[in-house]
């Protein structure tokens, strides 16, 4: 009996239900598909399969955090419509139910609801991961092998358990709105809720105003301070102290928006007093208490999303743009000298071995002989694969003793007047020294490039750099401007008048591995005396090695043992082996990044915005069988039916846009400010990836927008159907 | 008073009736006192004319006749009550004169026009310019403003900002609810509010403003404001009003009354050059003889 109660209301209660229902089913769905990835990893070709496992670990904690975002905005779209139904629930004790058996109705339906969302969305899930072993392929580049139908226990497991905490917390706060709910609510209460309580509509204006201006001042602030990179502490601070103002902004937008429109739509006689947009802008205003604060928080979870998505992908869609430029030869090994500063402290973590500043470079291959064996067993030995290798050497242009740096960013700043990039303060400008290079290393790699020869002569210097935009410019600057540098009392001018970033990279890298180098005449960094920095040791595979081959033998590379350190002929530590990279794992590398970044970013994206999509459709919806009485009042007065629609309409896109505008104008400026970090380190583009979110907003977002106008036209449709009787 | 009538034919009607009443309860008469209505009207143009209108709600096995064949009209200027038990079928001839639901038979015009005929478009729009409503509960959106709710019908007819605002103030005036122009419904008294609806109901300067029990939820005090206010309405505008009601003491403030019983006419009085005390000591007397069985049939 109890059970027909509960499911009958299921049923009755069905638009509110519906929305939640497909919102929870949605939800279990994605959950279940992304944590499959681990299975999934079985049918992809092995060479990415450990990549896609540790994916796998990954989504599964981010599982977890988006359960617990989600498990929130569930509950509280849970209680939205509990709220609704106090009166219910008051009838059914004076119909003579017990307090006990109303709970238990309660729990039934709750039950269901979920369970039904539980089975639906695992059907679906499972469905969805069979497909998304595919899509899982394409991203990583990677094939499909003996695919067959597959369900994770894994992923049904940890869905349900998510699940399970959702439907748990709704439990606790369904039947306390059971437990609280009065006789006394069923008389009058729904008369009492739709009161206007919104107070002076000028104190909403300005409460509006005061919310605009805090988010432009915490807009300023971000932009002139960027983030805290540095980690000081009134950096943090300052940095809290925006996101605070930017918080609160939001929050006094949301509540003074409806006020605001109201008042200054007002003054506007003309426009006020037409049709039905006074009608429409008291709506809006009198759902201000209830929906204010739940806009302003969807504000800012969309905002977390667009930003997330679209840096993330930003980010790794510039790797794979520049990842050509950043691999000019099939393999690199590089060793890093100590400097001034760490030698001392290697003395004492390599157990008190003799430590020295290099002065004069190592054989980079001699040293990996010594140190390093290959499959076999035998010494390392590149000219088994490679034929074709040159070394390069740079140097620190911090001297020994020295409080500055022979040549930095900062000196060519001076030069050209331009700023100094965000991101990088003063102090650090000190310091970001320019890296040193003889002019013969320099022709000796161009050599090895197939590029022109540089001639400095006497007192000629030329830049380099493999990292275009913020650090390239300011080069760009120098040399096209002629800039003179004064080095050891002489001065230098630049034989070139525009860099030439394929001149730049100094080893294989996934990201860059040249932020700036000078190259100097051989004598002039003789006499400098300036310390080593790093050798590499760069190299092309011999015509008859294939890219397998030659990738074979390096990854059969290992070194003798971990901390080994390099020596000098005089017995002295004087640097660690750096990276060995291979073109072929670079660009694996950047494109599982990239698989990693978007599978990520979808994940992360879809769920948010279905949740907050949810949240505004299940309030508008309540609204509008609410406003159900007013529908029919104006019908009567002659309104068309595709006037009120209108006007449901209009009132409904304020709803979902406003939300959507602020996350993404609080997304544009946190995302500026972002790029021009990350454009220290090389190029953006963010145009072809801000396409893929916008395409998963779109859909999400503007799928539950167009769902709830089609049911408010419905509900619009029936008020005014039904005949007023009495 | 014994009934006293214009038309000589009515108080025989009411004898006939009182002595037929309590066994079996004929069919009302109603072809001959619209015929007589019409005789003692003629030369006024009729605003409303109900022809034969019949109305049954339900599907096949639950039949509610609410209406059978149902004549009469409405001259203008009129101002015209109609009485009966609840469940006689008032609201349910309302609402189908006032378009707001459909006949099942028969013909209703309004100023010549037959608005059972009419297309819904055109209905909406139809409602719009000829039509005002006043309700038991007086039915005002809560969001808006007493101004507001006053200004809407105007505003969806797209009538200029400053002659819609000047015409709420005059209407505003003229019902004596200046004071609450600019308060939520909720704010003011229920009499304020039906006042509120009245002045909406005609602000439009509508063929016919329809109430249906307006001051079915007003205490007396309220309820003579608002049914001055309906009469000044009529009398100074020269607005048509029909009014349902199932109290006397609104009905004497009409000019003539037409009695429902089982969704049949069962009479009508005029009041004539009669005082109200009159015209209500008559209707009293109709009233008891359809009642028959205490107070609470009406
Ligand atoms: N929507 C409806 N569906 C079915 N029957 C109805 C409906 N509305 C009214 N009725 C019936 O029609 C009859 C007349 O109702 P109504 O016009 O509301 O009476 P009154 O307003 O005089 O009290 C009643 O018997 C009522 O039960
Ligand atoms: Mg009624």
């Amino acid at each position: 009996m109890l059970c027909k109660i509960a499911w009958s209301n299921v049923r009755r209660a069905g638009r509110d239900y519906l929305v939640y229902f497909v919102t929870l089913m949605l939800a279990v769905m994605v959950f279940y598909a992304f944590n499959t990835i681990t299975v999934q990893a079985d049918f992809i070709a092995s060479d990415t399969r450990e990549l896609v496992r540790m994916l796998g670990g990954i989504l599964s904690g981010l599982t977890v955090f988006l359960a617990a975002v989600m498990g929130f905005l569930m509950v509280y779209a849970n209680n939205f419509i509990m709220k609704r139904r106090k009166r219910e629930f008051g009838l059914y004790q004076i119909l003579g139910m017990s307090r006990g058996q109303v709970s238990r109705v309660m729990v039934l339906e709750t039950t269901f609801v979920s369970a039904g969302a539980a089975v639906a969305g695992l059907i679906l899930g499972m469905g969805l991961s069979q497909l998304m072993v595919f899509f899982t392929g394409a991203i990583f580049q990677s094939q499909i092998e003996n695919f067959s139908f597959f369900v994770s226990p894994f992923a049904v497991g940890i869905t349900l358990a998510c699940l399970l905490v959702v439907y748990l917390v709704s439990l606790v706060f369904n039947l306390r709105v059971v437990r609280r709910s009065k006789l006394i609510d069923l008389f009058g209460a729904e008369r009492r809720g739709e009161q206007v309580k919104t107070g002076h509509p000028l104190v909403a204006a300005v409460v509006f105003i005061a919310g605009v201006a805090l988010i432009a001042v915490s807009y300023a602030r971000l932009w002139r301070d960027g983030l805290p990179y540095s980690g000081t502490t009134e950096e943090t601070e300052a940095f809290l102290i925006t996101t605070a103002m930017v918080i609160v902004g939001t929050l006094l937008f949301f509540f003074g928006l409806s006020g605001f429109l109201l008042k200054a739509l007002q003054g506007v006689r003309g426009f006020y007093y037409r049709g039905l947009n006074m009608f429409t802008l008291r709506q809006l205003n009198a759902k201000v208490n209830t929906v204010s604060l739940s806009m302003a928080v969807i504000a800012m979870i969309l905002f977390l999303a667009i930003t997330s998505v679209t840096g993330g992908m930003s980010i790794a869609s510039s790797m794979v743009e520049n990842i050509e430029l950043h691999t000019p030869a099939d393999f690199s090994q590089t060793i890093v000298y100590f400097s001034t500063s760490t030698s001392a402290g290697v003395k004492a973590w390599a157990g008190g071995a003799e430590t020295a500043v290099a002065t004069e470079p190592i054989d980079v291959a001699r040293v990996m002989s010594a140190l390093a064996t290959d499959a076999d067993g035998q010494p390392v030995d590149f000219s088994r694969v490679s034929d074709d290798m040159v070394q390069v050497d740079t140097y620190d242009s911090m001297l020994p003793g020295a409080d500055k740096p022979v040549v930095s960013l900062r000196d060519l700043v001076a030069v050209t007047g331009d700023e100094l990039p965000k991101g990088i303060d003063m102090g650090s400008a000190e310091a970001l020294g320019l890296a040193i290079m003889r002019e013969s290393d320099y022709n000796a790699l161009m050599a090895f490039y197939g590029k022109e020869q540089a001639n400095l002569g006497e007192d000629g210097y030329l830049l380099t750099c493999d990292m275009g935009d913020t650090l390239g410019d300011i080069y760009n600057h120098a040399l096209g401007q002629g800039a003179e540098l004064d080095i050891a009392g002489r001065s230098f001018h630049p034989v070139i008048d525009e860099l030439d970033l394929s001149a730049g990279p100094q080893a294989v890298s996934s990201m860059g591995s040249n932020t700036g180098t000078i190259v100097l005449p051989d004598e002039v960094v003789d006499e400098l005396g300036c310390p080593l920095y790093n050798s590499t040791l760069i190299g092309n595979y011999a015509a008859g090695v294939t890219a397998e081959e030659g990738q074979e033998y390096l990854d059969g590379v290992s070194l003798e043992s971990y901390d080994a350190l390099v020596m000098n002929d005089a017995g002295q530590a004087i640097g660690t082996i750096g990276s060995r990279a291979t073109r072929a794992t670079m660009y694996e590398t950047v494109s599982s990044m990239m698989g990693l970044i978007s599978y990520m970013a979808i994940y992360i994206g879809f769920v948010l915005v279905v949740a907050c999509a949810a949240i505004l459709t299940i309030q508008q919806l309540s609204s509008v069988s609410d406003g159900s009485t007013s529908y029919r009042i104006l019908s009567e007065l002659g309104t068309s039916e595709g006037e009120i629609a209108h006007s449901v309409l209009k009132q409904q896109a304020i709803f979902f846009a406003f939300p959507l505008l602020m996350g993404i104008a609080h997304a544009i400026i946190a995302l500026k400010v972002i790029i021009d970090l990350v454009q220290l380190f090389g190029g953006i583009s963010i145009g072809s990836t801000v396409g893929l979110a916008v395409v998963i907003f779109g859909l999400a977002y503007g799928g539950y927008f167009a769902v709830t106008y089609l049911m408010s036209r419905g509900i619009v449709h029936d008020a005014i159907r039904v005949r007023k009787t009495l | 008073m014994p009934l006293q009538s214009q038309t000589p034919a009515r108080p025989q009607e009411a004898q006939h009736m009182r002595t037929a009443y309590p066994k079996n309860p004929p069919a009302a008469p109603t072809a001959p006192s619209a015929a007589g209505m019409e005789a003692s009207r003629a030369g006024v143009p009729r605003v409303l004319e109900v022809q034969h209108i019949e109305k049954v709600y339900g599907s096949r096995n639950a039949i509610t006749r609410a209406l059978s064949d149902v004549s009469f009209s409405v001259a203008e200027g009129e101002f015209v009550g109609i009485m009966g038990a609840s469940g006689s079928g008032k609201s349910t001839m309302l609402n189908c004169i006032s378009t707001i639901d459909t006949v099942t038979s028969g013909h209703v015009l309004i100023n010549g026009a037959d608005v059972t005929a009419l297309k819904p478009a055109k209905l909406t729009r139809f409602r719009r310019e000829q039509l005002g409503f006043i309700f038991q509960d007086s039915n005002l959106l809560d969001t808006l403003t007493a101004r507001e709710n006053i200004a809407l019908p105007l505003t969806i007819s797209r009538v200029a900002a400053k002659e819609t605002l000047s015409r709420v103030e005059e209407v505003a005036r003229r019902l004596g609810i200046l004071e609450v122009l600019d308060k939520y419904p909720y704010q003011m008294s229920g009499g304020q509010q039906q006042r509120v609806a009245a002045a909406r109901a005609m602000v439009t300067n509508p063929a016919i403003i329809m109430a249906d029990e307006p001051t079915g939820a007003l205490d007396s005090k309220n309820a003579r404001l608002l049914l001055e206010c309906l009469e000044t309405m009529n009398r100074t505008y020269r607005a048509t009003v029909l009014m349902v009601t199932h109290d006397a003491f609104a009905a004497s403030y009409t000019h003539r009354v037409i009695f429902l019983r089982d969704g049949r006419v069962f009479t009508e009085l005029n009041r004539g050059d009669s005082s109200r005390q009159d015209f209500f000591n008559r209707i009293m007397e109709v009233v008891a003889i359809m009642g028959g069985e205490g107070s609470d049939a009406l």
